[in-house]
C-alpha cells in the first residue's frame, strides 16, 4: 500500500505535467507517411501550395527550376503557369509581400515554409491542416487544435466544404508531401546513391577481412 | 624487389635527401604493438580517419559557406541544394561531428579500463586530453556556424556562463562575443577559430599524441610491459609489427566503422534530431527563445552538471559553481595519471573497488547524457546531482581506494598466468 503511494508522489507530477504537451499540441500527431517519390501527389501539392499558400509563405531557399525538374513539370509549362511575378526560372522562389505589409495587414509577418516539415516534421503539418476548428472568439472564426490561436485564417476553408473527409485529406496529404520534398529535395538522390555506397562498403569489408585473416594466420 | 627497378631507384634517391625508410620502419614495419591487443585498440586509427575527413569536407564547405548573420543560414541551405553533392558534404560533416565524439568517447574509456594513462603513458594521456578539450571547442563554434535558432541559443548560453565569473566574468563575456548578446561579429570569430586556430591546434596535438605513444608504445589488456622480454635483435617477443598487422586489422575496422557511419549519413541524416536538432532548421531569431535549449549529445553529461548545481554557495552563484562542476567534468581527466596509485594498470587484475567505482562511472555518464537531453524537473535534478556525485567520485576517491584495494597478480608475459 505504501509503495502504491510512493509510486503516486512520484509518478503523479509527471502524468500532470505531461497532459496537454503532445508534440501536435492538444492532440497526438496523426501518422504521415511520405512518399517523395510519388510526383503525380507532388505535383498536386504544388499546385495547392502556390495557388492557395504562397502568396503569404515564401520558399526562399528552394528555386523554381529545381522544383520543375525535380517533379518532371515541362519548364515552359512551369514557367507560364506557375511563376506569377515574371520571376526568371533559375530564381528562388520568393514572395512579393513586404515584411512592413504584412504586419499592418496580417498582424504578423507569415514564416518562409521551405523548411517547416525539417522544423516541425511532416506528421505535424499534416495534423495542422486538419484540425482548424470553428471559433467565434478569435477574429477570422477559427482556431486550430495543433496550433492554439494561430494567426492563420483556413485558407483552405473552401476547399475542406466542397470536398469529402477522404478527399480533403488527400489533398493535404499531397500538400504535406510537397512541403517534405521541398525541405529537404536531395533524398531520393541521397538514399539512391547511399544504397550503392553500401553495397561497395560491403566489398571493401569483406575484402578488408579476408586481408586481415590471412595476415592474422602468420602469427599463429 | 630486384636492384635496379624504378621503384628501389626512387625510394633511394628520396632516402638519401630525406629519412624516408627510416621513418617507414620506425612508426610502421618496425613498430611493434603487443600481440594481444583487442577490438579496443581500433578506434585511435578510425579517429585519425574522422579527423582527415572532417578536415576535407570542412575544407570544401568553407568553399561556399557565408561567415556573417545576414548569410550563414542561407548559404548552408544553397549548399545544400544548389552546390553538386554539397547536402553530401554537409552531412558527412555534421555526421562526422557526432562520430568523432562517439569514437573518442570509447577510445577514452579504452584507456581508463586498460589504465593506458598510468606511468610512463602520462603525457599521451595528457595530449589526448587536450585533444578532446580542443575538440569539445571545436564542436561548439562548429556548432554555431549554421547559425539557426539552436546555433544561436546554445553560443547564447555557453558564452553567458563565462559571464557568471565574480568581478570581471560579465566583461570577459562581452570581450568574447564582441558585443552584448550573441551577434555576427561573434560568428565570424567563432568561425575563425573553427577553421583556422582550433583544426590547426588539433591538428599538433594529435601528432604529440602520436609521437609520444609510438616512444613508449601501445599498452595493452593485460597492462603487461611487452618491451620487458625481446629477443636478441632487440624486437619484444609479445609484439607484432604495425605494418602490416595492425593496418589490416585497422582497414577491416575503416569497413565497419563506414558502414555504420554510411548507413546514417545516406539514411538517417539528422539522426533522430541528435546530429542536426530540427529547431535549427528556423533561421537565429534573438527576439524569440526556443522552449528547450539543449546542446549537442556528446556535451549532455556535462550540462547535466552544469543545470544539477542549482544552490548557492560561500556567496557564489548557482551559476557559476555549475559552470565550474561542468568545466571540472571535462578537467579532472588529466589529473587520472596521479590519482590512480595502483600497482597494476589493466581493470582486469585491479580490485573489487577499481570494478566498482569504473561501472558507477559509466552509468553515470549515461544517466547524466540522458538528463542533460531533456527539460529538467524537480526529480530530474536530484537525480543529476546524484549521479554527478557518483562521476566525481570515481577520481576523487580513487588515490584512497586503488592504494587499499587487493589486486591480481600479472602475469610476465602475454598468454601465461601468474
Amino acid at each position: 500500500m505504501k509503495i502504491v503511494f510512493y509510486a503516486l508522489i512520484i509518478f503523479l507530477p509527471s502524468f500532470l505535467f505531461t497532459a496537454g504537451e503532445y508534440r501536435c499540441g492538444s492532440i497526438e500527431c496523426d501518422s504521415f507517411e511520405s512518399n517523395v517519390s510519388d510526383k503525380a501527389s507532388l505535383q498536386r501539392g504544388l499546385s495547392t501550395y502556390m495557388n492557395y499558400c504562397y502568396g503569404c509563405h515564401s520558399l526562399k531557399y528552394s528555386r523554381y527550376k529545381r522544383v520543375a525538374e525535380d517533379l518532371e513539370i515541362p519548364l515552359e509549362l512551369y514557367e507560364n503557369n506557375l511563376i506569377y511575378d515574371g520571376s526568371k526560372i533559375g530564381e528562388l522562389m520568393e514572395i512579393s509581400l513586404t515584411k512592413n505589409d504584412a504586419i499592418e495587414w496580417l498582424g504578423a509577418y507569415p514564416p518562409d515554409l521551405t523548411l517547416e516539415a525539417r522544423l516541425r516534421r511532416p506528421d505535424w503539418i499534416y495534423t495542422y491542416l486538419r484540425n482548424y476548428y470553428p471559433d467565434a472568439s478569435r477574429p477570422y472564426g477559427v482556431n486550430n487544435r495543433v496550433y492554439q490561436n494561430v494567426n492563420m485564417p483556413h485558407v483552405l476553408e473552401d476547399i475542406q466544404n466542397n470536398l469529402s473527409q477522404v478527399e480533403y485529406d488527400q489533398v493535404i496529404f499531397d500538400l504535406t508531401n510537397f512541403m517534405t520534398y521541398v525541405a529537404d529535395p536531395s533524398a531520393e538522390q541521397r538514399k539512391r546513391i547511399g544504397t550503392y555506397v553500401l553495397l561497395f562498403l560491403i566489398i571493401f569489408t569483406a575484402f578488408a577481412y579476408l586481408t586481415y585473416r590471412e595476415f592474422k594466420k602468420d602469427l599463429k | 624487389m630486384s636492384e635496379n627497378t624504378i621503384g628501389k631507384k626512387s625510394i633511394d634517391w628520396v632516402d638519401r635527401r630525406f629519412p624516408i625508410v627510416d621513418l617507414f620502419e620506425r612508426h610502421l614495419s618496425k613498430y611493434y604493438s603487443p600481440s594481444n591487443i583487442n577490438i579496443w585498440y581500433l578506434f585511435g586509427f578510425l579517429l585519425l580517419i574522422v579527423l582527415v575527413m572532417q578536415i576535407l569536407t570542412g575544407l570544401w564547405l568553407m568553399m561556399n559557406y557565408t561567415n556573417t548573420a545576414e548569410g550563414a543560414f542561407s548559404s548552408i541551405e544553397y549548399i545544400m541544394r544548389d552546390v553538386d553533392y554539397g547536402w553530401l558534404i554537409r552531412y558527412m560533416h555534421a555526421g562526422g561531428a557526432s562520430a568523432f565524439f562517439a569514437l573518442i568517447y570509447l577510445h577514452m574509456f579504452r584507456g581508463m579500463m586498460y589504465g593506458s594513462y598510468q606511468k610512463p603513458r602520462e603525457l599521451i594521456w595528457v595530449g589526448g586530453w587536450f585533444v578532446y578539450v580542443l575538440l569539445c571547442a571545436e564542436g561548439f563554434t562548429g556548432y554555431v556556424l549554421p547559425w539557426g535558432q539552436m546555433s544561436f541559443w546554445a553560443a547564447q548560453v555557453i558564452i553567458s556562463l563565462v559571464g557568471s565569473i565574480p568581478y570581471f566574468g560579465e566583461d570577459l563575456a562581452i570581450w568574447i562575443r564582441g558585443d552584448y548578446i550573441v551577434s555576427g561579429i561573434t560568428l565570424s570569430r567563432l568561425f575563425a577559430f573553427h577553421v583556422v586556430l582550433l583544426p590547426i591546434l588539433i591538428i599538433a596535438v594529435v601528432f604529440f599524441h602520436i609521437l609520444a605513444l609510438h616512444e613508449i608504445g601501445s599498452n595493452n589488456p593485460d597492462g603487461i610491459d611487452v618491451k620487458k622480454h625481446t629477443d636478441q635483435d632487440g624486437v619484444p617477443l609479445d609484439a607484432k609489427p604495425f605494418f602490416p598487422y595492425d593496418i589490416t586489422h585497422d582497414f577491416y575496422a575503416l569497413g565497419v566503422f563506414l558502414l555504420i557511419f554510411c548507413t546514417v549519413i545516406f539514411f538517417f541524416p539528422e539522426g533522430g534530431g541528435y546530429i542536426i536538432e530540427y529547431v535549427n532548421y528556423e533561421p537565429a531569431n534573438p527576439l524569440s527563445t526556443p522552449a528547450h535549449i539543449v546542446p549537442s549529445w556528446y556535451y549532455t553529461p556535462f550540462y547535466a552538471m552544469l543545470r544539477a548545481i542549482d544552490f548557492p554557495l560561500f556567496g557564489l552563484t548557482a551559476k557559476f559553481l555549475g559552470f565550474v562542476v561542468m568545466a571540472a567534468g571535462i578537467a579532472i581527466f588529466a589529473a587520472l595519471p596521479w590519482l590512480d596509485r595502483s600497482p597494476v594498470k589493466s581493470i582486469k587484475y585491479k580490485g573489487i573497488y577499481s570494478k566498482f567505482f569504473l561501472t558507477s562511472f559509466v552509468i553515470s555518464f549515461f544517466v547524466l547524457a540522458y538528463l542533460g537531453s531533456v527539460p529538467p524537473t524537480e526529480t530530474k535534478n536530484l537525480l543529476a546531482k546524484v549521479f554527478t556525485f557518483l562521476y566525481f567520485s570515481y577520481f576523487l576517491l580513487m588515490p584512497i581506494y586503488t592504494r587499499f584495494e587487493k589486486c591480481k597478480p600479472v602475469p610476465e608475459r602475454v598468454g601465461e598466468t601468474a
